[in-house]
């Protein structure tokens, strides 16, 4: 017996959480099926920018303006999710050697620049200002000796992964059924058209098929080969692009570098540690066994070390990718490549009903899930609803906590109470309230990350968490410089006891969370780092002897 | 600072493998000093000294193995020729061993060629061929009957229940029957106390003889023995676990440690306390840039001169091997040459760490078990595959080839390679 559905949302990246919310607040029957966890792909594997893409902005005018706008809007309904990050462009001294030309692209870029500034109030963006010499190494004391000045450049960034999560909450909230670790395996075929899944849950097993004239293909850099599974095509140009995480803050602000082939990569401050990324390469490989290599790691690190050297001394602690649905185009270099979204209709290829969803960026996702959501409508044959996705709140984004007023009531340290806020607003009190029913669960997993103890059992109880990996995503355990040698034993006794999970299957989960780890970290073993592995293997080693 | 410390041998590392190598030159007679940095890696021992699976063991029934650990290692060694049992060969096995025993009486229960099975925070079981003393009463095939997995009330880091319900699927293997009990926390502990916190507190007069008190409260009827967190006790001296069985009147042990380990914490400091009675001068520092043995080195606050060096350094954790971006050997610049599963070679030290890496985390690491490569008299060898220098020898993780926390030998590479290299130092003297 089939469940039936108006639209079936296969993926549960941020078009896929951001559509099924969409719908679901219009009041469609959606169901969503992702096959692992919410943001795994490139939606949490991104740099987490809701930038305005000052980058496409002579390409793609239209790219930049939707994208500015959009993120004004995903700050105003994640307010506590966002943080902001100015970014430096510094530019090198004519004595130093700088060409005519690469003067004139200095001063191209101010232009450039000065012209963002138009989009800047969108999104609450301050405009750029130029910095001397003098004041450029006032903010950002580390950046090597010889610079001229500097362009700055306000932007946003978010937890893209708790994004997702909150994204699919809320449309659970508002009626729609969100599935995890269950894969849509099969579209189910009328007469030239989709009638809707079969799915698997991959835990557990379970089959079942869902009926809906309407499903949307919002599986990223899965969706080719989905599409082929069915007999249909999704071209794209899937693009690899790797960030590295380093242990510590090398920088006060973002710093824009030029990497050895001349591709703007960034090294910017997060929390307490800094990323650097992106690389971008094609990528025809299998998106479920996407990996850094060592030259990609050097990669990064060599450009990031060029503007600001102490970086070469850092200690990385992880390597993380995704891979970018970039729209099919031959010729173009992959950073040349257009950011603009398509949705593929598949009626040519008698799939009519089945929408692919190709390209598009995270600070216009939630654009792009309105657009895809209006055609929903339009292939449903329904008369418009109109959308609020920009106006009414994510969970816990109706207000923004004060985390000293958090930590006043002496229940966490007031770092703690500061993460707490950042990753659930204002429901970081339900968080506390935990506390305060059960003392035991005021212990902090990572000093690090500051994880609490209420904080893995509030994201299990409420934020569909199925296994201890998904931690990984709701709450950071064991994404930290530590790997998990504090948190992972704890928060799978908490986790275990909530979900009911027997002494083996508590192994399991902790054994496949180290090996996610593992996968992050296997091409930057290095320093303290090796010696970090070495240490987590020797403590988490007595899991798996099988004798 | 004083004059040139003067020694028959030098031990760089005081670890386990530098521990014992002192430990046994010493009995030999002669002047020791050794010079460490820190605690290491053997100060994260889980309790248990696995010393060699049982290669023939099924996967998932520990129990079921019943190899005696000689000839387990025995085993090993024959099956891989690159592992230290092999290149310096087990027939001294049980000897040294016995030896650690004896010295580390404080920490350590006796060596009696015979595999104990201990619970982990898991609720698994894991084969030991050696353990402390603390571990002992929870040989899971020693206790007939009812095991209470005690708790402590109010306190999460520890889930009675869920060590408890994992030894149940050992019931039907021969395993004890388990059951979860909950004990009040110590007395002035919180909920938020860490594992060393709760240890330290059990050792202070009164503590654990409370602790024994409130435990015979909460025992069920027929309790044979009682499992209990690993944090009975900093202090080897002070004998936390005998205090809290005299009271609780059953056996009582303490299941396996994870990072941070109390019982790791325990050892070294049994290890520090043996070295100071026995007469090894220890010295807090390390050897940088050292020249040969031989020649007077700098080593902290003090310049030592000896004919005999061991380097007893260990690998990443201890400092031993460092990699920045090459492997290498800091102390002396000898060659990284020998890594599990890899050839001996040069070229291994430069290469980039996911080539020495194997993409199943659960597979032999090249990387992670990096290192020194010996001859049978545990002498350091050049890439020529010559002994470097006469009187300098190597012992424990420092020496490639084998990743001792996951390949099921933990610390019984150390016990043997120092216990060898600490006679041969006494010999070569």
């Amino acid at each position: 017996m089939a469940d039936v559905y108006d639209v079936v949302v296969l993926g549960g990246g941020v078009n896929g959480t951001g559509v099924a919310r969409d719908c679901a607040l219009r009041g469609l029957r959606v169901l969503l099926l992702e096959k692992s966890d919410f943001g795994v792909g490139a939606s949490g594997n991104s740099s987490g920018m809701i930038h305005g893409g000052i980058r496409y902005m002579l390409s793609d005018r239209k790219v930049t303006a939707l994208a500015c706008r959009d993120s004004g809007y995903i700050q105003r309904i994640a307010p506590h999710l966002l943080f902001r990050i100015p970014f430096l462009m510094p530019f090198a001294s004519r004595r130093e050697g700088a060409t005519l030309r690469e003067r004139a692209a200095w001063y191209a870029t101010e232009v450039y620049v000065g012209t963002y500034d138009l989009y800047q109030p969108l999104k609450r963006g301050k405009p750029s200002t130029r910095l001397t010499a003098e004041e450029l190494y006032a903010v950002e004391p580390g950046l090597r000796p010889g610079l001229a000045g500097a362009v700055t450049l306000d932007e946003w960034g978010i937890d893209a992964f708790r994004l997702c999560v909150l994204n699919a909450l809320d449309a659970e909230a508002h009626g729609a059924e969100v599935r995890t670790w269950t894969e849509g395996r099969e579209l189910l075929r009328g007469a030239g058209r989709v009638e809707g899944v079969r799915w698997r849950d991959v835990l557990t097993g379970e089959e079942g098929e869902a009926r809906a004239p309407v499903v949307l293909n919002a599986t990223g850099a899965w969706s080719p080969a989905l599409a082929r599974r069915n007999g249909a095509r999704v071209p794209m140009r899937p693009g690899k692009g790797v960030h590295l995480t380093l242990d510590r803050r090398w920088s006060n602000y973002g710093v824009i570098c030029s990497a050895v082939d001349g591709r703007q990569i960034f090294l910017m401050p997060h929390e307490a540690e800094s990323i650097v990324g992106t690389t971008d390469d094609d990528f025809y490989g299998d998106p479920d066994d996407l990996e850094a290599t060592s030259d990609e790691v050097e990669y990064l690190l060599e450009g990031a070390a060029s503007l600001v050297p102490a970086v070469r001394s850092a200690r990385v602690t992880r390597a993380w990718c995704g891979l970018r649905t970039t729209i099919f185009d031959y010729g173009p270099n992959e950073d040349a490549l257009s950011r603009e979204h398509q949705l593929l209709d598949g009626a040519a290829e008698g799939l009519a009903g089945l929408v692919s969803f190709v390209g598009g960026k995270l600070a216009s996702y939630r654009a792009q899930a309105e657009e895809a959501t209006d055609r929903i409508f339009a292939l449903l044959g329904r008369p418009p609803v109109p959308c609020r996705t920009h106006e009414l709140p994510l969970p816990g984004g109706d207000e923004l906590p004060d985390p000293a007023r958090l930590a006043a009531g002496g229940l966490v340290a007031a770092p703690v109470a500061a993460r707490l806020a950042y990753r659930h607003g204002s429901r970081a009190r339900e968080v506390l309230r935990l506390v305060e029913e059960d003392p035991r669960l005021g212990m902090v997993l990572c000093r690090d990350e500051g994880i609490l103890a209420a904080e893995v059992v509030f994201c299990v109880r409420h934020e569909k968490v199925r296994r201890l990996q998904d931690l990984r995503r709701r709450c950071r355990v064991a994404v930290g410089a530590c790997a998990g040698v504090d948190c992972a034993r704890v928060a799978a006794q908490l986790a275990g006891r909530e979900l009911g999970w027997d002494s083996e299957r508590i192994r399991a989960e902790l054994a496949d969370l180290l090996d996610a780890g593992w996968r992050e970290r296997r091409a930057i073993l290095d320093g303290a780092q090796l010696a970090q592995e070495e240490l987590l293997r020797g403590a988490t080693g007595p899991l798996e002897v099988p004798w | 600072m004083s004059g040139l410390l003067e020694a028959d041998v030098l031990v760089a590392g005081g670890g386990m493998a530098g521990a014992i190598a002192a430990l046994a030159a010493r009995r030999a007679g002669r002047a020791v000093a050794l010079v460490r940095r820190s605690p290491g890696a053997t100060a994260l021992s889980s309790g248990a000294v696995s010393v060699a699976p049982d290669l023939g063991a099924l996967a998932g029934e520990p129990l079921a193995s019943r190899r005696p650990p000689l000839e387990a290692a025995a085993r090993l060694a024959a099956a891989r020729p690159d592992h230290p049992y092999a290149v310096v060969g087990t027939a001294r096995l049980g000897e040294a061993l016995a030896f650690a025993c004896e010295e580390l009486a404080a920490a350590l229960a006796p060596f009696d060629d015979r595999r104990r099975f201990l619970a982990t925070l898991y609720g698994s079981a894991v084969g030991a061929g050696l353990c402390q003393r603390a571990n002992v009463a929870g040989d899971l095939l020693s206790v007939r009957g009812l095991l209470a997995v005690a708790g402590f009330a109010g306190h999460a880091g520890f889930d009675a229940r869920l060590v408890a319900g994992g030894l149940g699927r050992y019931v039907a293997r021969g395993g004890p029957e388990p059951r979860a009990v909950e004990v009040a926390l110590p007395a002035g502990l919180g909920a938020l106390a860490r594992p060393h916190e709760l240890a330290g507190a059990l050792d202070a007069p009164g503590a654990a003889e409370a602790l024994g008190d409130a435990l015979r409260a909460a025992l069920p009827a027929g309790a044979r023995a009682a499992l209990l967190p690993p944090v009975l006790g900093l202090d080897p001296g002070a004998r936390a676990v005998e205090r809290v069985a005299a009271r609780a009147g059953v056996p009582v042990a303490e299941t396996l440690s994870d990072v941070p380990s109390v019982p790791g914490l325990r050892l070294w400091r049994a290890l520090e306390a043996r070295l100071a009675a026995a007469g090894v001068r220890v010295v807090q520092g390390e050897l940088a840039a050292a020249p040969a043995p031989g020649e007077p080195v700098r080593a902290g606050d003090a310049m030592i001169q000896a004919p005999v060096w061991i380097l007893a350094t260990g690998r990443f954790v201890g400092g031993g091997i460092a990699r920045r971006g090459v492997l290498a050997e800091p102390a002396l610049r000898l060659a990284v040459q020998a890594a599990e599963g890899r050839e001996a070679g040069v070229h291994l030290a430069v290469r980039p760490a996911a080539s020495l890496t194997s993409r199943d985390r659960r597979r032999p690491q090249p990387l992670l078990s990096a290192g020194l490569r010996v001859d049978h008299a545990l002498r350091p060898l050049d890439e020529r595959g010559r002994p470097v220098h006469p009187g300098l020898h190597a012992a424990g993780a420092v020496l490639g080839g084998h990743e001792q926390a996951t390949d099921g030998t933990g610390l019984g590479v150390a016990i043997l390679t120092g216990y060898l290299a600490g006679l041969a130092a006494a010999e070569g003297r």
